[in-house]
């Protein structure tokens, strides 16, 4: 597979589908905080026809208390977040869509979500181009689903990535960029998801 | 008591410049362990006076702002130190 275009912060599908399921089992063997749930892989041939390569990568039914509030004080002040990554084709980058609804099932909207925001995410959200939220219909339904904006992420991933090992590269591409969007969204990414990694960064030229 | 210990560990951070970044004139700085890596990025922001900074360490990762700096250190340090790599993110997009 081309690690070539790694080096510029890109992936091609085949390193999509290959971190996704490194990123999968990995999740698996950390100890995750918070009970989250276990990422999954959910094909998705658009064609009819059953593809290896046709999906994405989904961390569904994450719960949240908004805003400090008591935790398990009411189950109407729960929110349950679904996060879905897809290939973009056109910028050769994973993309987040994301939803969150009440226990009831109702939609949140974007000021609904932005209570569960950390200040330092909203602040990022408001000061970064590339990690403003849209609604936009998702590849795989035809429903519109929030999405943070992909257009700075070949940039910020070549920073992040140009230390790893090739060999190495498509493996780290997800967690790397989960750390990335994560901050975005509130979503808390275990440090040990980066900790087996760090032996295998060698110092620059600087 | 590993609470207390944390309370009272100075970290060394090490902070390199990568591409366009303004350097800072002194890159290494002790900061409180039981703080929050938020510490940091608001250091650092006041120090090369620009509020869009990227900030990442080179395990691959962008820290999240509620991380303790201790633990980034005990997981991440190499050589009595915390190197934190940092952008100005004025050039994306």
């Amino acid at each position: 597979m081309g690690g070539s275009s790694i080096g510029e912060g890109t992936l091609s599908l085949g390193d999509f589908v290959a971190s996704a399921k490194a990123l999968i089992e990995k999740w698996k063997v950390i100890d995750v905080e918070d009970s989250l749930p276990d990422w999954q892989w959910k094909p998705c041939g658009k064609t009819g026809v059953p593809s290896e390569e046709e999906g994405y990568l989904a961390l569904e039914g994450v719960y949240r208390n908004p805003g400090g509030r008591h935790a398990q004080s009411s189950s109407e002040s729960v929110h349950i977040y679904d996060y879905h990554v897809v290939y973009s084709f056109s910028y050769k980058v994973p993309v987040l869509y994301f939803q969150g609804h009440q226990a009831g099932g109702q939609l949140l909207t974007l000021d609904e979500i932005k209570e569960d925001l950390p200040s330092h995410s909203l602040k990022l959200l408001g000061e970064s181009k590339w990690t403003f939220i849209t609604r936009e219909e998702h590849p795989h339904f035809s429903r519109p689903w929030f999405t943070l904006h992909p257009c700075g992420t070949s940039d910020c991933m070549k920073l992040l990535l140009e230390g790893v090992e090739n060999k190495d590269q498509h493996v780290q591409y997800l967690p790397a960029w989960l750390s990335v969007v994560g901050q975005a969204v509130g979503l808390k990414i275990p440090l040990e998801l980066y900790e087996m990694h760090h032996v295998s960064w060698k110092p620059g030229n600087n | 008591m590993a609470a207390v210990a944390a309370e009272q560990k100075k970290v060394v951070v090490h902070f390199r410049s990568t591409g366009n970044a303004p350097q800072l004139k002194q890159s290494k700085f002790k900061i409180g362990g039981n703080e929050k890596f938020l510490k940091i990025i608001d250091f650092l922001r006041r120090q090369i006076h620009q509020d869009t900074v990227f900030l990442y360490v080179n395990s691959a990762f962008s820290p999240n702002p509620d991380e303790l700096i201790i633990d980034l250190y005990n997981n991440f340090g190499i050589d009595g130190q915390l190197v934190v790599n940092y952008a100005s993110s004025m050039a994306w997009g």
